[in-house]
């Protein structure tokens, strides 16, 4: 039905664009002169024709549902229903009208039902009704309007000004929604847990919270120990620290073999081939890391006599690094090609080499650049999931032995979130708590990277 | 400027041809550069002024598809010879750029740029007088002694062209190339820059391209004429611009073409 609508509002919209410029074509033909181009009429009506079509569509989708509820329940008030009760008759009566309902048929809900879709086509032909008559109605106000000197550019404009700005709100509002839940999430998980324990505890143990039955009442007491999240905010930097350590320096000696030795026709072959890496999924590194790097690292570590996990952060940092390396040489590599020629042709001609000319001239004027796809990396690498779910262990050890396993943030929100959970259980909010700590390491880390980046730029020119 | 009345001769080149690629950019240039004298290229955009400018520090290596064949002999060495190692080379020929085109440091690092990577200074005190006397040469130390370590981009355009001028002989260059230096200025550093080019003829040999035919009568002893890649005429600049041979000489400078 909706869709049948749609479709017949985007004809109208375009009948009504055709027409509009047929007006201008038509007063044009009787030289005079219009104050805009003819698509500009035709784009007028074809707005005066989305614009109501739009209200009343939201108009409908947020009073139609908690309009029709009202008359359905209003058959059960004064019955001393609980408002949870009302709400169950309300879903079952849904149900059934849809023809899922499993449970027991009885002969008021059957009535609701009849009674619900009887309600839901009368809003739904009303709808219609309203919406084709609205937009008739406007458009031809809109039709009769238009003359040689109406203003019809100066609304079409302003009505694609509007329209880039709510996709840009959209974006916005989105983030700041995600902001939101992680707070009201977080102040709940900290109800709970003291923030202190939280911050410096050094045992991780969420598992023990599945121990609780959730009918029995809170009891804080009793997760003392379980959420102290240092050893796991420690292998999240230290395996962070193992990828840079690998990305930082391969990635940068690339980067610049790419911007200043290779000749063009290695470029256009090598960079591309480097991006690649880029668009290889996680979860392949993570098994590539789980199931080649992981075990070979323990064979060598035991040929030596050393004693290595077979889940250690070495496999999953130096992996991750690798993922990592098309990004720091890819932008580092258009930074220092953004550096301006004449740089370069001034230090040649001072006689410097080139190796003396990429450090001394080139990599200080890409420096801001240059960290900023450093810091970039940062926080691929902190917030990167899947390989350090696959290859690093889940337990939370508190070590800085890479060789052993470690977990991370973001691998322990994937452990508590998968399976089993009930909202409003601590050890759910936890992950949240980790989200919002993440979120926050992240931000930090970005702005420290704007403001870098801000201080160099005025030395860039 | 003579010596016992015979002209000494700096940079001697013979039959130079350049080519882009495919394309050829100078035809069989021969022109002698005299010594401790400004010597003005001038020709109208695209006749390879420029292209010859940057044969004679050889940064036509530079651009990958640039051949450059012929002799350019400078103290009885060709420098387009294998055995020339390109480091002195530039050494011993500065070069001033059209834009000016200061390293992101400060203003005392552009001008120990050079010291440095030719291990000229042994001790600071050494460097800060390289530094010192490289500006006072270019007219600029009076304007930043006192900022000599704020970045050197912070400088306005005719000071930041200086700047590179001070850059280019803090390394005691025999011979500056300077291409269109003042193209980038208003008239008050361009006169400021011509003052400068006047003086520091004593102590090297000035080859300057420019579009300027007023300034290169004001500033150049010879100049040599440029079109479409060859060389037309070249001998003093008072014969040049009064009493042309060529019948292209003479449109270009009164302005009939170009």
């Amino acid at each position: 039905m909706n869709l049948i609508l749609f479709t017949f509002i985007v004809l109208l919209g375009f009948t009504s664009y055709y027409f509009g410029r047929r007006k201008a074509y038509t007063i044009q033909s009787t030289n005079k002169r219009l104050t805009a181009l003819p698509q500009f009429y035709g784009y007028y009506l074809a707005i005066w024709c989305a614009i109501p079509a739009f209200i009343i569509f939201s108009l409908w989708a947020i009073f139609e549902p908690t309009i029709v509820k009202l008359l359905i329940l209003s058959d059960y008030s004064n019955q001393g229903y609980l408002d949870d009760e009302l709400n169950l008759i309300y879903e079952k009566t849904k149900a059934l009208s849809r023809g899922q309902f499993t449970g027991e048929i009885t002969p008021f809900i059957e009535a609701s039902a009849e009674k619900y879709l009887s309600l839901r086509s009368i809003a739904q032909s009303s709808k219609a009704v309203i919406l084709l008559s609205i937009i008739i109605a406007s458009v031809a106000y809109a039709y009769k309007k238009i003359s040689s000197n109406s203003r019809t550019r100066e609304p079409v404009e302003k009505f694609l000004k509007a329209v880039l700005f709510t996709a840009s709100l959209a974006a916005i509002l989105t983030t700041v929604g995600i902001v939101f839940s992680l707070i009201f999430q977080t102040i709940d998980f900290f109800k709970v847990i003291p923030l202190f324990d939280f911050v410096f505890g050094t045992h991780w143990y969420p598992a023990k919270a599945f121990v609780r039955d959730s009918s029995e009442a809170l009891d804080p007491t009793m997760y003392s120990d379980t959420f102290g999240a240092v050893p796991i905010f420690a292998g999240t930097f230290f395996i962070a620290f193992i990828a840079m350590c690998v990305a930082i320096p391969i990635g940068l000696m690339s980067g610049i073999y790419l911007a200043e030795y290779a000749s063009v026709k290695v470029r256009q072959y090598a960079k591309p081939l480097i991006e690649i890496l880029a668009g290889i999924p996680t979860v392949v590194y993570g098994f590539f890391a789980a199931l080649t790097v992981g075990p070979f690292l323990k064979e060598i570590g035991n040929s030596m006599g050393l004693d290595v996990s077979a889940e250690s952060a070495l496999a999953a940092g130096g992996v991750m690094g690798i993922m990592i390396i098309p990004f720091i040489s890819s932008l580092s590599d258009d930074v220092i090609t953004s550096v301006p020629q004449s740089l370069r042709d001034g230090s040649y001609a001072m006689g410097a080499t080139k190796s003396e000319t990429i450090k001394k001239v080139i990599f200080p004027a890409a420096l801001p650049g240059i960290v900023g796809s450093i810091l970039l990396g940062v926080s691929r690498a902190i917030g990167e999931t899947m390989i350090v779910v696959m290859a690093s262990g889940l337990a939370a050890n508190l070590t800085l032995n890479p060789l052993e396993s470690t977990s991370t943030i973001t691998a322990q929100i994937v452990v508590i979130l998968i399976g089993d959970q009930a909202f409003g259980d601590p050890k759910t909010q936890a992950a949240f708590a980790l989200g919002m700590s993440l979120f926050l390491v992240t931000l930090c880390l970005n702005i420290v990277a704007l403001r870098v980046v801000k201080k160099y730029r005025e030395k860039y020119e | 400027m003579k010596k016992n009345g015979v002209k000494m001769i700096k940079i001697n080149s013979k039959n130079v041809d350049v080519f882009y690629g495919k394309k050829q950019a100078l035809f069989n240039i021969n022109l002698d550069i005299e010594e401790n004298q400004v010597t003005a290229l001038i020709g109208p955009s695209g006749c390879g002024k420029s292209t010859f400018l940057r044969c004679l520090n050889r940064m036509n290596d530079v651009i990958d598809i640039c051949r450059v064949k012929g002799q350019i002999i400078i103290n009885d060495f060709d420098i387009n010879d294998k055995s020339c190692d390109v480091v002195r080379l530039r050494e011993k020929i500065g070069m001033v750029f059209q834009k000016p085109n200061p390293f992101p440091k400060t203003i005392y690092e552009n001008i120990s740029y050079g010291p440095t990577i030719h291990g000229m200074a042994q001790s600071k005190n050494e460097m800060d007088e390289i530094v010192e006397t490289s500006l006072k040469k270019a007219a600029l130390w009076e304007e930043v002694k006192d900022r000599l370590h704020e970045p050197g981009t912070g400088l306005s355009g005719g000071q930041q062209q200086r700047l590179c001028i001070a850059r280019a002989i803090s390394v005691k260059p025999e011979v500056i190339l300077m291409d269109e230096p003042c193209s980038a200025l208003d008239p008050i550093a361009t006169a400021q820059i011509e003052e400068l080019i006047d003086e520091l003829k004593k102590d090297h040999t000035i080859i300057i391209v420019t579009h300027s035919m007023a300034q290169a009568a004001r500033v150049s002893q010879n100049t040599g004429f440029f079109h479409l890649g060859e060389l037309i005429e070249h001998g003093s600049t008072d014969k040049i611009f009064k009493n042309p041979e060529n019948k292209k000489t003479q449109d270009y400078i009164t302005g009939r073409f170009g």
